[in-house]
């Protein structure tokens, strides 16, 4: 009973601190539009190898990407903001996805790693299920990507 | 894709399945080969559309539309392609056909649960080989006959040996074989 106690004081006091420290995230630019994403939903980051072509109905997921011996999903971030890359090198953002590993097309520019307060974070207020919020990193206000879940959403309303 | 070349590696462990890999418009789209009934080329296709070989008759089908995909058109390397099992038949354009080749169970992934469209049962997974990927076309599918859960169990082959520069004597072409070994090997 005590350990719960403890327990339940300690998920307080972590919530109480929480709103206070700040959120680290990565931020990427996919055509030239830049973007924010939580640092636990990214896995790696790798050069672009191609894409595969699959013929796939699936809003946005039309190709793969080799990754040592097998193969990753790739989710085209870049059509779903109705942007075209533009011809050059690109990078691979490797995704924590809930359905496994996936793919993005980003550009070139390393993505970088900022400290976001909190208090700098909008959520939930764009009519957007891919997107979590808002929030501002140098002075420049970004959308925040939910890459865990991206495309889930809209391929369920698609379906 | 190099399927024409015979492999170094020889031995196979476990079960294995055999595709006729082609090329469709910029994908390589690869056959459960036993239902394969043969190859030949297009001029073979009647004005009736169908295609008589063996004396069965195969209907012609537009698998590269029906799969989405954008054909190069005609050319000297276009086959076409006599598929079939039991009473179903069709025969189907391909752009180029690369060849025989066996893959080990373990090298077969099934499409990623991220696609979640009708390309589900087009599409039983793929496979990778040293420099491209194949798609696996779903057999069910392409003869249009009910769709059946783990369909590949259909067509595994226990193969205890594999000779090397084996050559499949129903389709007279040369088999090779892609494993984890000569994956490892040369990519």
């Amino acid at each position: 009973m005590l350990r719960g106690q403890l327990r339940r004081q300690g998920e307080v006091t972590t919530r109480a601190t929480g709103e206070g420290r700040p959120q680290h995230m990565v931020v990427f630019s996919v055509a030239g539009k830049r973007l924010a994403a939580r640092t636990e939903e990214i896995a790696g980051v790798m050069p672009w190898p191609g894409a595969i072509e699959v013929p796939s109905e699936t809003p946005f997921v039309t190709s793969l990407v080799r990754q040592e011996k097998g193969c990753l999903p790739v989710f085209d971030l870049a059509a779903k903001f109705e942007r075209t890359m533009r011809e050059g090198e690109f990078l691979c953002l490797v995704v924590k996805h809930v359905d496994g590993p996936l793919a993005i097309c980003i550009d070139a520019e390393v993505p970088s790693l900022q400290m976001v307060p909190r208090s700098s974070m909008q959520h939930q207020i764009v009519d957007d299920p891919d997107c979590a919020g808002l929030c501002v990193v140098g002075g420049e206000q970004l959308p925040i990507i939910n890459l865990a879940t991206l495309g889930v959403s809209s391929s369920r309303h698609a379906g | 894709m190099g399927l024409r070349r015979s492999q170094a590696v020889t031995l196979i462990s476990g079960e294995a399945v055999r595709f006729l890999v082609t090329l469709i418009g910029r994908s390589s789209i690869a056959l459960p080969a036993q239902w394969v009934r043969g190859i030949v080329m297009p001029t073979a296709v009647g004005r009736d559309g169908l295609v008589t070989w063996a004396n069965v008759s195969y209907e012609h089908s537009d698998l590269a539309g029906r799969l989405k995909l954008a054909s190069h058109g005609r050319s000297a390397e276009t086959r076409v392609v006599l598929y079939g099992h039991d009473r179903q038949g069709r025969s189907f354009a391909v752009d180029k056909v690369w060849g025989l080749v066996d893959v080990e169970r373990s090298l077969i992934h099934p499409l990623p649960a991220h696609f979640r469209g009708a390309e589900r049962d087009r599409l039983l997974g793929f496979f990778a080989n040293h420099d491209s990927v194949a798609l696996i076309a779903n057999p069910f599918w392409v003869l249009d006959l009910p769709n059946r859960k783990q369909a590949l169990d259909v067509f595994a082959l226990r193969l205890s040996e594999h000779r090397p520069e084996e050559t499949d004597v129903r389709l007279q072409l040369p088999v090779a074989m892609l494993d984890a070994v000569s994956i490892g090997q040369v990519g």
